[in-house]
């Protein structure tokens, strides 16, 4: 199991001129040559290698400045001016096949279901904890474990709604879950806007090409919240709750409110009274019931968590706990996608669903486990070294890349915290051909498709790809020089 | 019911009045450059200061009293939260707070319009580029008033958009009135007296409208009557009174009913004040104290309205 069915004929050398007439992959494994041809993106390359590359830079040009004038923009601050940034958007598409997309649509769909069955139980009466299947410690002294949820039910008993589950492709082509954001997982909206991006710079590369639409994303997101409401509600108020204009994903909090056509409120907008909650109004509070919040458990609720949060509403947790609204994703989901809990995902899945994992993990050690540790710090230089308790791949050290003295400093923090580390052997991520200064050249690329779940899971067809600009470097994260490109699965 | 966010009604209000006090900067600016030709350097623009009360600002900030040193403050000045440069920019934050609730064109253009003016700098709007530059910012201004027209929804959002932008434009009008109306007087008699007047119908974009209405002769309180109360001119103050009270009739049908009583007093008698006004012939100080009292008064309606529908604390208990 586990294996994507992706086509590999064998045959067809490259084209010996066009675009694509010098590009080498490297020997890794390349999402539109696979490790030589792919029959479902025989057409796409004709198309692309026939392009002019002059006319592809202008292209590509055009598509950024589209981006930057439709305020498609993170902004960074400096001391006296605000500067708007775009997410680099590389022009040349990633194309999954009808069958890989199978996989990974059923992949997700089992993780998820697991998942929330995980944060049930260990919220309620911890089967999983007893039987030993994950070590108790793990979980409750986690520090995203949140012991306010004990005993809170909610609708459908779905904890992640929305799930963005970063998936990379090995050497061999195979799938592999890298980390499951189960928290506030963003990006769809690249997803979306990349699209829209993509249809008007370069209508001819999809022509007589069936790719599945990305546009319903917003009404479906509005449909699965609407049934995870408070009691059943029929026509619930469901809000989207930002930190506001300054946090740098706010393109992503006003899209999002956009596609659902509901507002996008802050915290200073919403306002608890006997435990339930109103927004503001100009004629005066109305109630609200789902709230699709982008803001950290910390922050929500100066009176259950952090009290210093001027970004929260006071008194919503309980409101919450009492069923009177609802959150999306839920409280204390952290817990579940921590890259110490990852490791045990293979192991949840088969406790819970009694069934094999469609998608694997990458293998991983845990360093708080004697084996792992010593696993480890015999092979560092090998390894992939991860900080359990970071994100956005800050702290992360690439073993067979890093000199001497950072091998040193990394191998000196793990032996003073083991538990805050996992370390996995390197992936050979796939690659997808990227427009650089060069031409087009072999680029390390990752996935995060998006998963709905209400009463049952969706998941977005496509997904966000994300690019390490730099030649060679395996990091995508937008915070380290990461770009993104559209995503085609073909129907 | 409303389900209009206050904070998002106010964000649109000043949508509505940021892009318009930009717009009309830009007039006043240009009409100072134009007047400032024939005048002894300097003095024309020290009347802009003066007409803001910005003297002793400007003195602590710039020094010396030029065309280039107030052209600058009022443009591009980050620091002059008067500035057109300022203007453009809390109209662009506003719109991002309330992007969801944008067209994509409208929010587009401000973005844009935004960016441009980052890339301006001092040497560009130098003369004798700065008539073109001003000319540049009044029309990207008035674009953005045609796609709000044309793309904005006609719900909620929109009135608070046009409550914004007219109490603007009647405090503006007022305001270019008061400098203009001075210049009138002083050169009554003199030969250059109809260039004056209309500089100062032109920096409203009132000369056609106004020879219109009075094919032959004019006076500076024929000019000064038109500007206040000729309900068919764009820009006069009846007019943008007129707008307003459309639009907080339309607020109460879709709340239902209800208005705010101390918005209505404070508009009720704003409409008094300029009904009755000085009456006969303006002279230049009784227009001045005139057009002081209608500034206030519009001052308080859009208090009043801040208070009555963004003031969602007070509202709450």
């Amino acid at each position: 199991m586990g294996f994507d069915s992706t086509e590999l004929v064998i045959g067809d050398t490259n084209k010996a001129s066009g675009l694509l007439a010098g590009y080498d992959a490297g020997g890794y494994f390349c999402e539109l040559h696979g490790l030589g041809e792919l029959a479902h993106t025989r057409a796409i390359l004709d198309k692309l290698n026939a392009l002019d590359l002059k006319a592809l830079r202008q292209r590509s040009k055009d598509a950024d400045q589209e981006l930057f004038n439709l305020g498609i923009t993170f902004t960074v601050y400096s001391d006296r001016m605000a500067i708007d940034r775009i997410l680099p958007f590389d022009v040349v598409p990633r194309v999954l096949s009808k069958q890989d997309w199978a996989t990974i649509e059923s992949g997700v769909t089992q993780r998820i279901a697991a998942l929330n069955l995980f944060l049930h139980d260990i919220y309620h009466d911890g089967h999983i904890l007893n039987d030993g299947i994950i070590p108790r410690d793990l979980v409750t002294g986690n520090e995203n474990y949140r012991p306010e949820m004990k005993g809170v039910d909610l609708p459908h008993g779905t904890y992640i709604h929305i799930c963005g589950t970063d998936i990379v492709r090995n050497g061999e082509g195979k799938f592999q879950v890298l980390e499951d954001n189960g928290r506030t997982p963003s990006g769809v909206s690249y997803v979306v806007e990349n699209r829209h991006i993509m249809m008007r710079a370069f209508p001819d590369l999809a022509d007589g090409v069936a790719i599945a639409d990305v546009d319903q994303y917003g009404e479906r997101l509005m449909r699965s919240l609407s049934t995870v409401a408070p009691d059943g509600m029929d026509n619930p108020e469901v809000v989207v709750l930002s930190p506001g204009i300054f946090n740098s994903a706010y393109f992503e909090h006003v899209f999002l409110a956009r596609e659902m056509g509901v507002p996008l409120v802050e915290g200073r907008d919403l306002v608890v009274e006997n435990d339930r909650v109103s927004m503001k109004t100009t004629s005066g509070l109305s109630p609200v019931h789902v709230i699709y919040r982008r803001i950290d458990d910390d922050f929500l609720d100066p009176l259950a968590f952090n009290p210093d949060s001027a970004l929260g509403v006071p008194g919503l947790f309980e409101a919450y706990r009492k069923g009177n609204v609802n959150l999306a994703n839920a409280v204390g989901t952290g817990v579940a996608d921590d890259k110490a809990v990852y490791a045990y995902v293979p192991r949840i899945i088969r406790y819970y669903l009694n069934e094999e994992p469609i998608l694997d993990n990458v293998p991983t050690n845990i360093c708080r486990e004697p084996e792992g540790l010593a696993l480890t710090l015999d092979n560092l230089e090998n390894l992939v070294m991860k900080p359990v308790g970071e994100s956005g791949g800050y702290g992360v050290v690439i073993g067979p890349r890093a000199p001497k003295s950072e091998l040193n400093a990394v191998r000196a923090k793990i032996k003073a915290d083991p538990a805050n580390y996992i370390s996995q052997p390197v992936v050979d991520l796939s690659v997808c051909p990227t427009l650089v200064s060069g031409g087009l050249e072999p680029r390390h690329v990752d996935l995060r498709p998006f998963a709905l779940t209400g009463e049952s899971t969706w998941v977005l067809p496509g997904g966000l790809s994300r690019v390490a600009l730099k030649s060679g470097s395996l990091v995508v994260n937008s915070s380290q020089g990461g770009g993104s490109k559209d995503t085609w699965v073909l129907v | 019911m409303s389900s209009l966010l206050a904070r998002f009604a106010e964000n649109i209000f000043w949508i509505g009045r940021y892009v318009e006090r930009a717009e009309s900067m830009a007039r006043l600016l240009h009409t100072t450059e134009t007047y400032a030709r024939n005048a002894p350097e300097g003095s024309e623009w020290q009347r802009v200061l003066d007409l803001y009360k910005d003297g002793t600002r400007f003195v602590d900030a710039r020094g010396e009293v030029t065309a280039q040193s107030v052209a600058n403050f009022y443009f591009l000045d980050r620091e002059n939260p008067s500035s057109i440069i300022c203007s453009i920019r809390y109209a662009r934050e506003n719109a991002r707070s309330v992007r969801h609730l944008l067209s994509t064109e409208m929010w587009t253009q401000l973005n844009i319009f935004h960016a441009e003016m980052g890339e301006l700098k001092s040497r560009d709007i130098q003369s004798p580029k700065l008539s073109e530059a001003l000319k540049s910012i009044i029309i990207k201004c008035q674009a953005f008033e045609g796609i709000a027209e044309g793309t904005f929804l006609r719900s909620e959002p929109w009135c608070f958009y046009e409550m914004g932008k007219y109490i603007e434009r009647g405090d503006q009008t007022t305001r270019t009135l008061d400098m203009g109306f001075d210049r009138l007087q002083v050169s009554e008699a003199d030969p250059v007296a109809s260039v004056h007047w209309n500089v100062l119908l032109r920096s409203l974009a009132g000369y056609h409208a106004y020879r219109s209405c009075h094919p032959a002769g004019s006076s500076p309180t024929d000019i000064a009557t038109f500007l206040l109360h000729n309900t068919e001119f764009p820009r006069s103050v009846a007019r943008c009174i007129g707008r307003v009270s459309e639009r907080l009739g339309d607020v109460e049908r879709i709340h239902q009913g209800y208005s705010s009583e101390a918005v209505e007093k404070t508009r009720r008698t704003l409409e008094f004040s300029l009904g009755t006004g000085p009456g006969g012939n303006f002279t230049s100080n009784s227009l001045h104290k005139f057009l002081d009292q209608l500034q206030t008064e519009l001052g308080s309606l859009s208090n009043g309205i801040a208070n009555a529908y963004f003031n969602y604390e007070e509202q709450a208990s």
